[in-house]
């Protein structure tokens, strides 16, 4: 992969300074979220009003453990369909990442498309993360770590163009993913 | 194809053009099975080898003049014609990028020869204005050697995804230490008898992926990489392509055998589909799992166990992932499918999504295990489903972490976060299929696979394969027990290829605890320098083994180091990962917003140590490997593998013990020699 600048300056930062830059980012945008949103982080599992996210946890989603054939979905998460939820976990790494989406999993997982196919790690507890349908084209940068996203939920069965079946969908708010855009294409990948 | 003298060609032209003939003829683009002699003009090496009635489909792709099509197509081996219908299809839709629209693939289905020795074959396919056209390949027919031993009653395929010699060298450290340069316990596979190396390449590339590495062990043939048991076409459809017989289907045609599998993947997944599905794309789930139940009465599947649920639920359950997308029907107004279906007694499939297939399973006589607990308490099942996770299972480090109340997850252990805390380890299965199988009066083909050694090795999370080593080493002993006992089984231990390189590059200088603080010191100058023992300061790194059998602890004082000739970029702190991959290490929650493609490399990966290892290949994961891998065979015709073998060569000599009896010497560690029958 050919080294592209992802942010029109000049030269390339240090890692050092990249790090703190990515902090700095966080740190404003959190305190950006927290004052705009007025997001509820230590909320309950019900917000107070009706336009607050609700907060959701992965382990809320279906009985655990899971019994001998499919999920049975908690009524909780059924509640909330097509409400704004706040949810935390981690991005999927993918080999080929997909325009316009990406999963979210209560665990790190790294997906070796070319050598396993469909034979995955995911949890069955994953979300697939919807851009907001104007950012279609647009490809998620992965990023380590817990992130917290809100956007609206979708409960149910979806068969995507690519033939994956998901369960769990969170449609993101533009403003989720409009910070910080990289005029560079796509890499491309050579194998 | 040479073209015709350049001298000559206005000649012919002229002679051609006053007889009113158009000059060009048809072509062959494709001609199955392939060979040298089609694709280059050289009679060797041959490509495709069967054994004696082994049945594999003809196939040839021809692409007639402009205007024309392709009216007749025969099919001949060694000059006489193939008595069997050939079933021709134009390529008007259903074809891949690149072949007109007027191409056309005519096929014939199930052949098969007894006659030993080299055959030559040959297609001669006409067009409507009577132009023909003859293309010719080889293959051959692999005779069977006169037996001095009696015939193996069963066979155990151990297959260790992505194994090589390294990792088998980390398991032997891990798990039983050295000293003073002596192994103090070897592994189970290190006590069979016989080795050989293994030569992996696929049809079309000298670095295999799963797919052909399994189906070279199981169908004598190579494969493309990401198809299982056919060879190469040029239809879209990746269900209609020229099959090759499995070993299974062999042996249960020919001698009732019956069929096991047993794997920690998904059971789609390829190397436990490459023993009984016959596909050209090894994601189609759906389908893939269907077969497995459809075909069993051509392959005599008895036990499958494993990951990959999803598959099985009506697509209206939730967690399901069976799509009509992926899924396989035959038409059977269409020849070139209805002759699978009528030719070699295969299903004609449905698509259908909403299949129940679990209770399919269960209505067939299989006692369905969700659990360990439900599989131990199958232990009278004639046949056995078993199905403990939605995709992979969890890989052991994680399963046993369960067991032993290790809460690292974000709501317990990784298993509890998945739903699946009861999950058995591959020995605990291996166990389970050979109490089902053994009552199987005419034997079985076993193939129990180690598959997150590979996946592991992806993702560069040495205690993660290590462990996944660790515990196929023990489902191997589970089968050198059983073979031990019943003198009449020949087990292989085996890889598909080798994954990521890896290599071990010495020990640490540290303790764990000296190992922490030299990752908040940060940088190779702390974490590479001062921690990575070479040559003698690698010393003997000595982990301890619990009750269980697995090591105590991993993060030791002194621990093996692992590095990697096949890898992606990464972070490294030498320390085991708490979650299955490299997690943040850190509990700050970010934000959105999200950044947009392309992240800065570093920031990939947030390793707190800053020690960067750049990596030879791209993309995130390390890769599949071209170097060779050890095979080890034990029991009755183990002494058969020796020397360096194409992966191919094992189907023959596997086939040869089963069918007219063993050749090799007498084993004088491995299991009694059965008697002469």
């Amino acid at each position: 992969m050919s080294p592209v600048p992802s942010a029109p300056c000049a030269t390339h930062p240090s890692p050092l300074a990249t790090l703190a830059a990515a902090v700095l980012v966080v740190m404003f945008a959190t305190l950006l979220a927290l004052t705009l949103a007025a997001s509820p982080a230590f909320a309950g599992p019900m917000a107070t009003s009706s336009d607050d996210p609700v907060d959701l946890r992965f382990s809320d989603f279906f009985r655990q453990p899971a019994g001998p054939r499919g999920l049975e979905i908690a009524d909780g998460l059924r509640a909330v369909d097509g409400r704004t939820v706040r949810i935390v976990g981690y991005m999927v790494s993918r080999e080929d990442a997909v325009a316009g989406r990406f999963q979210l999993t209560p665990r790190p997982v790294r997906m070796s498309e070319h050598a396993d196919g469909d034979a995955d790690d995911l949890p069955p507890a994953t979300v697939t993360v919807l851009l907001d349908p104007a950012q279609q084209d647009r490809i998620v940068a992965h990023q380590a770590g817990l992130v917290a996203l809100t956007g609206r939920l979708q409960v149910g069965r979806l068969e995507g163009a690519d033939g994956r079946v998901s369960w769990f969908r969170l449609q993101l708010d533009p403003s989720a993913t409009a910070t910080t855009v990289s005029l560079a294409p796509a890499p491309a990948h050579s194998h | 194809m040479k073209p015709v003298l350049p001298l000559l060609a206005p000649v012919l032209a002229m002679t051609l053009g006053a007889l009113g003939i158009a000059h060009a003829a048809p072509t062959v683009t494709r001609l199955t099975p392939p060979s040298e002699l089609f694709s280059s003009g050289n009679a060797e090496p041959v490509i495709g080898r069967f054994l004696p009635g082994q049945r594999f489909d003809l196939q040839a792709t021809v692409k007639p003049d402009a205007g024309q099509r392709i009216t007749e197509a025969r099919f001949f081996i060694d000059g006489k014609p193939v008595s069997a219908p050939v079933a021709l299809r134009d390529c008007a839709t259903g074809c891949v990028k690149g072949v007109p629209t007027e191409a056309a693939i005519a096929t014939v289905r199930a052949v098969s020869l007894d006659k030993a020795g080299r055959h030559e074959f040959t297609v001669v396919a006409t067009q409507g204005n009577g132009e023909k056209v003859t293309a010719r390949g080889n293959f051959d027919v692999v005779p069977f050697d006169v037996a001095t031993g009696g015939k193996v009653r069963n066979i155990i395929l151990m297959v260790g995804d992505g194994m090589g010699a390294s990792q088998r060298t980390a398991a032997r450290i891990v798990k039983g230490g050295y000293a003073q340069g002596k192994a103090i316990a070897p592994l189970a596979m290190d006590t069979f008898p016989a080795t050989a190396l293994v030569k992996t390449a696929s049809l079309n590339s000298v670095v295999t992926d799963s797919s052909p590495g399994m189906t070279a062990y199981v169908s004598g043939n190579k494969n493309n990489n990401n198809e299982e048991g056919v060879f190469p076409d040029d239809t879209t459809d990746p269900f209609d392509n020229p099959r090759i017989e499995y070993l299974s289907e062999y042996l249960h045609r020919t001698q009732g055998k019956a069929l096991g599998i047993v794997t920690t993947a998904d059971v789609f997944d390829a190397t436990p589909a490459g023993n009984a599905v016959h596909t050209s794309n090894r994601g189609a789930g759906t389908g893939i799992v269907d077969q497995f139940f459809d075909d069993r009465g051509n392959t005599g599947l008895t036990v499958l166990m494993g990951g990959g649920r999803k598959w099985f639920l009506p697509a209206g359950t939730p967690g399901s992932e069976r799509a009509d997308g992926n899924d396989y029907a035959f038409s059977s107004s269409d020849p070139h499918t209805a002759e699978i279906v009528r030719r070699w007694g295969a299903a004609s499939g449905a698509k259908d999504k909403g299949r129940d297939l679990i209770r399919d399973f269960q209505g067939a006589g299989f006692q369905y295990a969700a659990t360990k607990t439900e599989m131990d308490a199958a232990a009278g099942a004639d046949r056995l489903l078993g199905l403990f996770a939605f995709s992979n299972m969890n890989v052991a480090l994680d399963k046993i972490d369960g067991r032993r109340g290790s809460k690292k997850g974000i709501t317990g252990s990784v298993v509890d976060d998945y739903g699946f805390p009861d999950q058995p380890m591959l020995d605990e299965m291996t166990t389970r299929a050979l109490g089902v199988l053994r009552r199987q009066r005419n034997g079985f083909v076993l193939m129990v696979e180690g598959a997150s050694i590979d996946k592991q090795a992806h993702n560069m999370d040495t205690e993660r394969w290590m462990l996944d080593t660790i515990e196929f080493d023990r489902a191997i002993q589970v089968a050198q027990e059983f073979a031990r006992e019943q003198g009449d089984t020949l087990v292989i231990v085996t890889a598909d290829h080798e994954c990521s390189g890896a290599a071990l590059i010495g020990g640490s200088m540290l303790t764990d605890a000296a190992l922490r603080s030299a990752a908040e010191s940060r940088g190779v100058a702390n974490l590479r320098d001062k921690v990575v023992g070479v040559y003698e300061k690698a010393g003997f790194p000595r982990y301890r083994l619990a009750a269980d059998g697995y090591p105590e602890a991993t993060d030791i004082d002194y621990r093996l180091l692992v590095g990697y000739g096949a890898n992606a970029d990464r972070h490294e702190d030498w320390r085991t990962n708490n979650t299955p991959l490299r997690d943040s290490q850190q509990p700050l929650v970010k934000q959105e917003p999200l950044k947009w493609y392309p992240a800065n490399p570093l920031e990939r990966d947030d390793a707190m140590g800053d020690f960067l290892v750049t990596g030879q290949v791209p993309g995130e994961s390390a890769v599949h490997t071209a170097t060779d891998i050890p095979l080890s065979a034990f029991g009755p015709g183990a002494l058969a593998f020796t020397g360096v073998i194409d992966n191919t060569d094992v189907f023959f000599k596997l086939a040869q013990a089963a069918v007219k009896g063993t050749t090799a010497p007498a084993d004088a560690r491995g299991g009694s020699r059965p008697r002469k029958r």
